[in-house]
């Protein structure tokens, strides 16, 4: 006789799974087979789609080195430290994640515009914002920030407060501590947390092209062929950004997990 | 030499107020409380991981009042044992020698290879602490403590997590590497037995305050109050007006004298129970009106002239004695061991 049992909402939540995992890699392998291998080839070849690819992986990377720089000291507090209006705090560092991205957009340009006061004390600096790589990278920090404090907190909640203890009156010093200690213990979901705010950068279009329409990023050069010259010429674009994406998602996965696997806890 | 004078610190509701303590060298203290009564806390704030807003801590006469944890040389090892777990065993243990300002390598070489045998965890050094079970868990935590050398050791209940099996063994280890190595212990814990076992002197701990400390035979026999004698498993507590009244007992009532207590204290372990008279003034006839069987020994319930007893009988003696519920027993109390609280 048989025994095996299968619950019932298991069997729902397999059917929800199927349905969700549909959702997510038909629409995906349909823009693969959208177009001809030849005329994808003929693209890759572009210099205008090459260039963007290129300028949406390296803003999407020195958005990544930003926000880590700037995200993990600030999460290590919010993981551990009490105060006054901490909720609010870690409201404020979702607000990117809420607002439409044109929105954020155009938050981010009344700061930097000519017309403000900041947008003219950079302007007398010599700095210009506006249109340039430090447009991009700035619309791509403010809305994909958040993903890496909020992992990076989570990592450090998740060291044990005794362990910092014990390390201390051991002898380190707090700065010793959080390298050998916390940060060490942390790093592989800092760094799964890194791996989604590189993600969400390069997918980023609605912020970035309310400041910086050009140099165009690939998300805006598929927008501007898709606009001037439809589906057939947008395409290929977007399947070489989908190929490239997902080879550097699966690289940087495969990185943290091997690491994982290094280590042992 | 640790002292600490007067230290006051609050947390949310809870309330430290002017905690006095000191022990001397070498000496083993234990704090002994309940769950909530500020325990933890103290440790923290004597190791400097917890600020505090009023008092002084010294060590060896050494104000060390404001200084950081790693300034103090006091180690810490919590029930948790916090094992680093991205280490091996013997980086664990070693943790503390990278920060040593003192360079005498020789001395910690020794003093690991020492602790390696005492401790018999010289054939997990290699092993992250994932593989290891709790005993060796809580072996390697007291190594990386006693690494450094610490002027002082604080213990944060480091018994409590283990199985009752390992937990003697531990317990045997604990008070070899005490005193083997001669070194200040401060431990917290809410077990009496292992207070007994281990401490030299005990201090009683309810709500942030001392309630009573001194040599731990003394607190135990001699509790100064209800919660002190309840706490340290004191569980026959009588009211002094109960027995006033009732001729049998003024025995008892001699042995207490006009003291203006309310209650006298016997240990269970104080009575012994016999099918014959015993032959002393201190003795009674009674009915046994409940036996509890807790495994190694019986607690047993007697009631006399309306006023209950509690003693306690291995089960040994208890079979010799060939006790039941109902039957009538003769039981003597040990005199000169009644607590008047």
């Amino acid at each position: 006789m048989n025994r095996k049992r299968t619950e019932s909402l298991f069997i729902v939540s397999f059917i929800t799974g199927t349905i969700i995992m549909l959702f997510c890699i038909y629409p995906l392998i349909s823009t693969l087979f959208w177009t001809e291998p030849g005329v994808i080839f003929d693209t890759f070849k572009d210099k205008q789609v090459l260039q963007s690819i290129y300028l949406s992986m390296g803003a999407a990377t020195i958005t990544t080195i930003v926000a880590f720089i700037l995200g993990v000291p600030f999460a290590y507090v919010l993981a551990r430290k009490e105060f006054r209006f901490k909720s609010l705090v870690e409201s404020i560092v979702d607000i990117p994640i809420v607002i439409p991205h044109p929105v954020a957009g155009i938050c981010l340009l009344t700061v930097i515009s000519p017309r403000s006061w900041t947008g003219q004390l950079m302007e007398k600096a010599g700095i210009e914002v506006l249109g340039t790589v430090a447009a991009i990278v700035l619309a791509m920090t403010f809305v994909s920030m958040p993903f890496l404090i909020n992992a990076a907190k989570e990592a450090f909640k998740w060291v044990p407060p005794r362990m910092e203890n014990i390390s201390r009156t051991l002898g380190a010093s707090h700065t010793q501590t959080f390298f050998l200690i916390t940060f060490s213990l942390a790093w592989r979901d800092i760094l799964s947390g890194m791996i989604l705010t590189w993600a969400r950068a390069i997918s980023e279009f609605g912020a970035v092209i309310i400041l910086a329409y050009h140099p165009m990023i690939a998300p805006t050069v598929i927008y501007e062929r898709f606009t001037a010259y439809g589906m057939m010429y947008a395409v290929p674009v977007a399947v070489i950004l989908i190929i490239l994406c997902l080879i550097m998602f699966i690289i940087l996965r495969l990185l943290a997990a091997s690491s994982r696997e290094g280590e042992i806890l | 030499m640790i002292e600490v004078k007067d230290l006051s610190l609050q947390l949310g509701e809870f309330k430290i107020k002017d905690f006095s303590l000191t022990i001397d060298m070498g000496e083993f203290f234990v704090l002994l409380g309940p769950t909530g009564s500020g325990k933890t806390v103290l440790l923290e704030s004597i190791a400097g991981l917890k600020a505090i807003q009023a008092g002084n801590i010294y060590i060896n006469k050494k104000e060390v009042t404001g200084k950081k944890p790693e300034e103090r040389n006091i180690s810490i090892c919590y029930q948790d044992l916090a094992l680093f777990p991205h280490m091996r065993v013997k980086d664990n243990i070693k943790y503390g020698l990278r920060f040593r300002r003192d360079t005498n390598k020789l001395k910690y070489e020794k003093n690991f290879e020492t602790l390696i045998e005492l401790l018999r965890i010289n054939h997990i050094l290699d092993r992250y602490p994932i593989f290891l079970s709790g005993g060796e868990k809580q072996r390697v935590a007291l190594a990386r403590a006693l690494i450094v050398d610490p002027d002082i050791l604080l213990l944060d209940e480091p018994l409590t997590a283990l199985d009752s099996g390992i937990k003697a063994t531990i317990e045997a280890e604990l008070k070899n590497l005490h005193e083997t190595l001669k070194i200040t212990i401060l431990m917290v814990t809410h077990d009496f037995k292992e207070a007994y076992y281990l401490a030299d002197r005990v201090g009683i701990i309810k709500d942030g305050s001392i309630m009573q400390m001194g040599p731990i035979e003394k607190v135990f026999e001699q509790p100064d109050s209800i919660f002190t004698a309840n706490f340290v498993g004191m569980k026959n507590l009588i009211k002094i007006y109960e027995l006033k009244d009732k001729p049998v007992f003024q025995v008892l009532l001699k042995h207490v004298g006009e003291t203006g207590a309310e209650f006298i204290g016997i240990r269970p372990e104080n009575i012994v129970i016999s099918n014959k008279i015993i032959d002393d003034s201190c003795s009674f006839l009674g009915i046994i009106s409940h036996i509890r069987n807790n495994g190694i020994y019986r607690e047993i319930d007697i009631i006399s002239h309306g006023v209950e007893f509690k003693a306690y009988l291995t089960a040994n003696s208890y079979n010799e004695l060939q006790l039941s519920q109902g039957k009538e027993v003769f039981f003597g109390i040990d005199a000169s061991r009644i607590a008047v609280i």
